[in-house]
């Protein structure tokens, strides 16, 4: 099972039940996975239990950002489980192509790799800043300024040699 | 099951690869390609010299390895973390995270491009 989780107006997930220890939530954190028709506090996840640190509970302090409607825990439960997010529910960050922006860089003789670079930096500032299209945009083009690089990259080198040995006296 | 074919396939083209890479020198072999960024601006890119690199490195000589180029010896184990880091995202969604934080690629980025200009000032 994958969870999504809002913990003091922090969103992260996928995670998987190993993952939520990892992030030392407390009993503030609120909880989505798929069937669930909108986020609900951790406390009511009873799989979870012993996976976070219960403290007392300030009135406000927790509240997820998202969904706006700040009353989604008093309506009463969708009958149908939903295997879509609810609206507003925390998207994964795009992948960043990090690791293969690196590896052009280091790689492939031109120096796309580091516009890939450059784009991976934007795919997680944009996240963090709650631009998701912005982020996927960024991951997109990124991947994109990667696979130029290697093209190239293989195409270029050969043609290069060649020019070079035809030219020898 | 085409998961695992993949997979098979892309651990044997690194195998052959590796063999090649262990076996010649391209210091001293004319089957490597050279860089195009080098032969058409004279001057190095960043991963100028990683193809010596990775041969000094099959060949068990990190000292030669990052002679050639110093940037790739670090680059390998930010490489490696970060696969580890992609493959555990689930279940490690702090260490991904961390990872792949803006100010630590933007240290990356620092670096490559530091090591660009140093390395064509210096002849590294």
């Amino acid at each position: 099972m994958q969870y999504w989780i809002n913990h003091n107006g922090v969103q992260s997930g996928p995670v998987d039940a190993d993952g939520i220890k990892e992030l030392a939530l407390t009993s503030r954190a609120y909880v989505w996975h798929p069937g669930l028709s909108d986020w609900v506090k951790i406390t009511q996840v009873p799989e979870l239990e012993g996976l976070y640190e219960v403290v007392d509970e300030p009135a406000t302090v927790g509240q997820p950002l998202q969904p706006q409607n700040t009353a989604p825990a008093q309506q009463p439960m969708n009958s149908q489980p939903v295997n879509t997010q609810p609206e507003g529910a925390p998207e994964p960050c795009p992948p960043t192509n990090l690791v293969w922006a690196i590896i052009t860089t280091v790689l492939c003789c031109l120096p796309a790799g580091i516009v890939a670079i450059i784009y991976a930096m934007k795919v997680t500032s944009k996240y963090r800043e709650g631009d998701i299209e912005g982020a996927k945009r960024a991951s997109e083009v990124g991947a994109w300024w990667c696979i130029v690089s290697i093209i190239l990259g293989i195409l270029s080198m050969p043609l290069i040699s060649l020019l070079q040995v035809s030219s020898m006296p | 099951m085409r998961r695992t074919l993949v997979i098979v396939l892309v651990i044997a083209v690194l195998l052959v690869l590796g063999f090649i890479y262990y076996a010649l020198d391209p210091a001293t072999s004319s089957v490597f390609p050279q860089c195009t960024f080098l032969s058409i601006t004279g001057y190095k890119c960043p991963g100028c010299g990683s193809q010596r690199a990775i041969h000094a490195l099959l060949n068990g000589d990190v000292k030669e390895a990052f002679g050639y180029n110093a940037m790739m010896m670090v680059a390998i184990p930010w490489i490696v973390v970060c696969l580890f880091a992609e493959s555990q995202r689930t279940r490690r969604p702090r260490l991904y995270q961390r990872l792949n934080a803006p100010l630590l690629i933007w240290l990356f980025l620092v670096m490559v491009l530091a090591w660009w200009l140093l390395r064509n000032i210096f002849d590294w």
